[in-house]
Formats: structure tokens, sequence, C-alpha cells
């Protein structure tokens, strides 16, 4: 009976009463002055500052033998708390330790997508760090050989935010040499390699895009493609050889035709529609019917 | 049929404990609880689902092989019921076998109960059944079985905390091993590299067996692999069982 009556208010006899009664008031006395040092402690202490926010996080090598055959589990952990730690705003600083946190995770376990992404995202979207995006992105390419996802997003943050084309070409190229590459990302490195100003490889690109189109958006944007790419082909062409006929004759030929005469072309192009180009003779300049603006930016 | 009736004995006497059991349910709950941290993370939920449940249950069964089996021996002899055993016409060496494969039995019975309950659990979950998941468990079966053999090692001729260190000190060199491998290259004395070599081979490799990482990831499994892994375990338990034996063999009790 003792041993079930243990709480210290139930009347069991007198002395243990007091005695118990003792004890308990003990335990909450000691259990206010632990409440008390705590807080003490807790005034001083801005569990938040930026002095806090430091990383001690080992190289993924030392890790993999460390985490003694749990590799997933302990990559997952870290992966959790990236996300956690990166989403508390109140740090200016938590950008500091990024590539290596993510490094890490994914030396840990290569072939985990997710990291890659939301790393890069984190990355690029919160640190404004597209470079180290794309570093962490193509480290995923190289390490999942059947995923399309991380070049094509390098590529975009390449084309879009760096305006590295020759970089962003590289990779779209890479994107979409992978399994299941959606047609979307071919016509992405078509129009990179025309933005950089390869007119006849990117020809060649948009009319297999164009043979090969499933869809109508597809056509329709291989068509409008190709139109551009021929007038802008036709357009430096015919604008140099009638440059060239000014040279010889001291005007501007009046026409198309009379580059023809004189032997300076075979024909006439016609547009992508099979129209005529509108020529002005006073400039010597060639136009189409309709022009994209694309290459705007450049 | 002495070794089988040894072996019904042990098993008997584990699952009476009341530990076991404890061991398992938290073994399930840390499993289970996988849910609740698969939804902390971004992306591939159902990864950090298996991850998690699994490492919980290979925990878990790794502690009831280690505390289970470094008291299977000691205890017979602390409480002094082995003079009635070996008094019996039964060899050390069957009572030593009988102890392991009691031991191997409640292993799998512990391991069953926790699999089955994550396989109902994944499958609600996810609503896939992922077979995958059965090698694992097999190889992990292997894998216990190999701490179960070690912990009886220790605990013929030790006490059971220090029967505990060792094993589980084993057990954590079983998972690092593979580096001596590795570090052997660096080495340029001869009789370091032998040192490396020598460790690497003796010492328990069970990351063989620990194939929770790639089935995870969807890396596809060689059969050849799993079965020199799975031969590797069946001649590491026997060389440890044997030695076991030759231990015990030499013991004298007054």
């Amino acid at each position: 009976m003792r041993k079930i009556l243990f709480f210290p208010l139930l009347p069991v006899r007198d002395k243990e009463i007091k005695v118990r009664t003792r004890l308990f008031i003990a335990f909450l006395l000691l259990m206010v002055l632990a409440s008390t040092f705590q807080s003490k402690y807790d005034d001083k202490v801005n569990y938040f500052s930026e002095q806090n926010t430091f990383v001690i996080l080992p190289p993924a090598k030392s890790l993999r033998i460390l985490s003694f055959g749990y590799r997933n589990l302990v990559a997952d952990m870290i992966f959790i708390w990236s996300i956690q730690f990166y989403s508390s705003y109140y740090f200016s600083n938590r950008y500091d330790y990024l590539e290596h946190v993510f490094n890490t995770i994914t030396d840990l376990t290569p072939l985990y997508r997710a990291p890659y992404i939301v790393g890069a995202w984190i990355m690029a979207l919160e640190a404004n760090d597209y470079k180290m995006a794309i570093r962490l992105l193509q480290k995923g390419s190289d390490a999942i050989r059947d995923e399309y996802l991380f070049d094509y997003e390098a590529a975009f943050y390449a084309f879009q935010e760096l305006e590295d084309y020759a970089l962003a070409e590289k990779l779209f190229k890479r994107a979409s040499k992978r399994p299941n590459a959606p047609a979307l990302i071919k016509r992405s490195w078509a129009h990179l390699v025309y933005m950089r100003d390869n007119l006849q490889f990117a020809w060649q690109l948009w009319m297999d895009i164009y043979k090969n189109a499933r869809t109508i958006t597809e056509k329709d944007s291989s068509f409008n493609h190709l139109y551009q790419i021929k007038y802008e082909m036709d357009k430096k062409n015919l604008e140099e050889k009638a440059a060239r006929y000014k040279k010889k004759y001291g005007m501007y030929p009046s026409n198309l035709e009379a580059l023809l005469r004189v032997g300076l072309i075979k024909a006439i192009p016609k547009d992508f529609t099979g129209i005529d180009y509108t020529y002005n003779p006073a400039a010597g300049k060639i136009k189409a019917r309709k022009a994209y603006r694309w290459k705007k930016s450049s | 049929m002495k070794i089988k009736a040894i072996a019904l004995n042990t098993f008997k006497e584990a699952v009476r404990n009341k530990v076991f059991y404890l061991l398992i349910v938290v073994g399930i709950l840390f499993a289970l609880s996988s849910h609740i941290i698969s939804m902390l993370t971004l992306g591939d939920k159902i990864k950090v689902l298996k991850d998690v449940g699994l490492a919980s249950i290979n925990f878990f069964c790794v502690l009831i092989a280690i505390f289970t089996g470094i008291n299977l021996v000691f205890k017979e002899i602390d409480k002094r019921t082995i003079y009635n055993i070996i008094s019996k016409p039964i060899s050390r060496s069957n009572f030593i076998l009988g102890k392991f494969f009691g031991l191997g039995l409640t292993l799998l019975v512990a391991l069953l109960s926790m699999a089955v309950i994550f396989f109902l659990f994944l499958l609600i979950s996810t609503g896939e059944f992922d077979s995958r998941i059965l090698l694992y468990f097999a190889l992990l079966y292997f894998e216990l079985l190999i701490i179960s053999a070690i912990s009886i090692l220790f605990s013929s001729f030790s006490t059971p905390i220090l029967s505990s260190i060792f094993t589980i000190s084993l057990y954590l060199i079983g998972h690092v091993s593979w580096t001596f491998n590795e570090f052997k290259h660096n080495l340029i004395k001869p009789l370091e590299k032998a040192a490396a070599y020598l460790f690497y081979y003796i010492m328990p490799n069970l990351e063989k067996l620990n194939i929770k990482n790639i089935i995870v990831l969807d890396v596809p499994i060689k059969s050849d692999v799993i079965t020199a892994s799975l031969l590797y375990a069946v001649c590491y338990i026997s060389a440890v069982l044997i030695l076991a034996i030759l231990i015990f063999n030499k013991k004298e009790f007054q």
C-alpha cells in the first residue's frame, strides 16, 4: 500500500506525510530556482544572434565514415536541417557555408535528386549566387546521367540571369541529349545557337525540329524561327552584294534583279513563306514582311 | 536435436524478456515516425520515409542482437545453470550453436514483426509494394547474425559490460572497415601495409550487407555481389562461432 500511495499529499502516516511534503516543497523550490537561473542565462544569450550562425560540418568523406552505414539518413537529416536553416531569414550571414552544406549532402548521396534542385533554388533565388547554383546543378548532372532537369535549370540561369549564352548553349545541348528530355529543351538549344549567330547550325537544328514536330506549337515555333533565320541569312547576303554593287557602279542596284544580271547572285531569294523581300534601293537594305525581335537584348 | 532443444529454450528465454518487446515497440514507433520526418523535407518524401524507417529497424534490431547476445552464455555461467547443462551429454559446441540459433530465431521474429508493420505502413503511405526492401531485410538478417555470433563469442569469456563494449565497437568498425582497403594505398612501409590488410580481412565488413543506401535510391543491384556478400556472411559467422567454441571448450568451470 505504501508503495502505491507515493503521492506526498495522500494521508498514509503523519510522519511520512511530513517527510514527503518537505521533499515535495524542496522539489518545487529547486525547480523554481532552476527556472530562475535558466531565464537569467537566457536574458544574456541571444540565440538568434549572428554569432550563432556557425556551421561545423565535417567534409563528406569523413561524414561517410562517421555515419557508420547510415549514410542516407545522415544526408536526409542535414538536408532537412538545411531547409529549416535557410528558411530562417533573421540570419543575414546564413549563406556563408551554403555551398559546403549542399556539397556535403550531395557527396554523401550523389544520387539523391532533391538536394541538387532545392540547393540550387536557395543559391539562385535566395542567395542570388547563380554561378554557385549552376555549379551544384552541373554536379547533379554529372552524378545522375539520366536526368535532364539539372542541365536545363542551369542553362536557364546562365541564359536568363548571367546572359552567358555560350554556357547556356552548352547546357541546353547537354540537357536535350538526356533521355526523356522534353522537346522544349531542344528548341531552347536551337534558339541559343541562333542567339550566338551560328545561323547555319541554328537552321539545321530548327529544320530538324520542324520536320519532327509533333504538336502545332512546335510546328509554329520552328516555322517562325526558320523564317527569321532565313531572313537574317538572306539579308546579310543580299546587303553585302548590294554594297559590292555600289562599290563597282557607284550606286545601289535599283532592284534585286540588277544583282542577278551582273552575276552577283544566282537567284533572288524569297522569305520562308515564299514571298519576296522588300528592297530599299536608296539604302541598299532588305526587309522582310515580318521580323522577330529575339536578338534585341544582344 | 540437442542444438534444437537449446535453441528453442534460448528463444523462449529471450522472448520472456520485457526489454525485447520494448525494443521492438520503440523500433516500430521510430520507423513510423519517419512519416513525420518526411513532412519536413522538400522533394522526395518517400525516400526520407524509407531511409528513416529502414535505419530505425536496422538500429533496433542491432540493439536486440547485442543486448540479448551478450547475456546468453554469461548468464548461464553466472547463475551456474551451465553445470546442469554440461553435466548432461551435451557438447560445449552444441551449447554454443544452440545459443546462436536460438538468438537467430529471436532476431528473425523481431525483424519480421518490424518488417511486416513497416511494409503495411509503406503500402498505406505510398500505395506501392517495394519488393527490393525484402532483399534488404534478408541481408540485414545476415548482418544481425554476424553481430550475434560476435556477441556470443565475447559472452563466452567476458562480462556483459565488456562484451557489449566489444560488440558495439566491432559493429561500428564493421561499418568503416572498408576504409582500410582504401587506406592501404596511402601506406608506403610494407609492415604498415600488411597491418592494414590484416585489419581489413579480420574485422567484419558489415557494409557488404548494408544495401539500404542503394535500395532507396533505386540503384540496380548486382546478383553476383549479393551472392558474394551472403557467402562472406556465412563464412564469417562460421569462423566466429568456431572461435567461440574453441574458447568455450578451454574454459574451466569451478
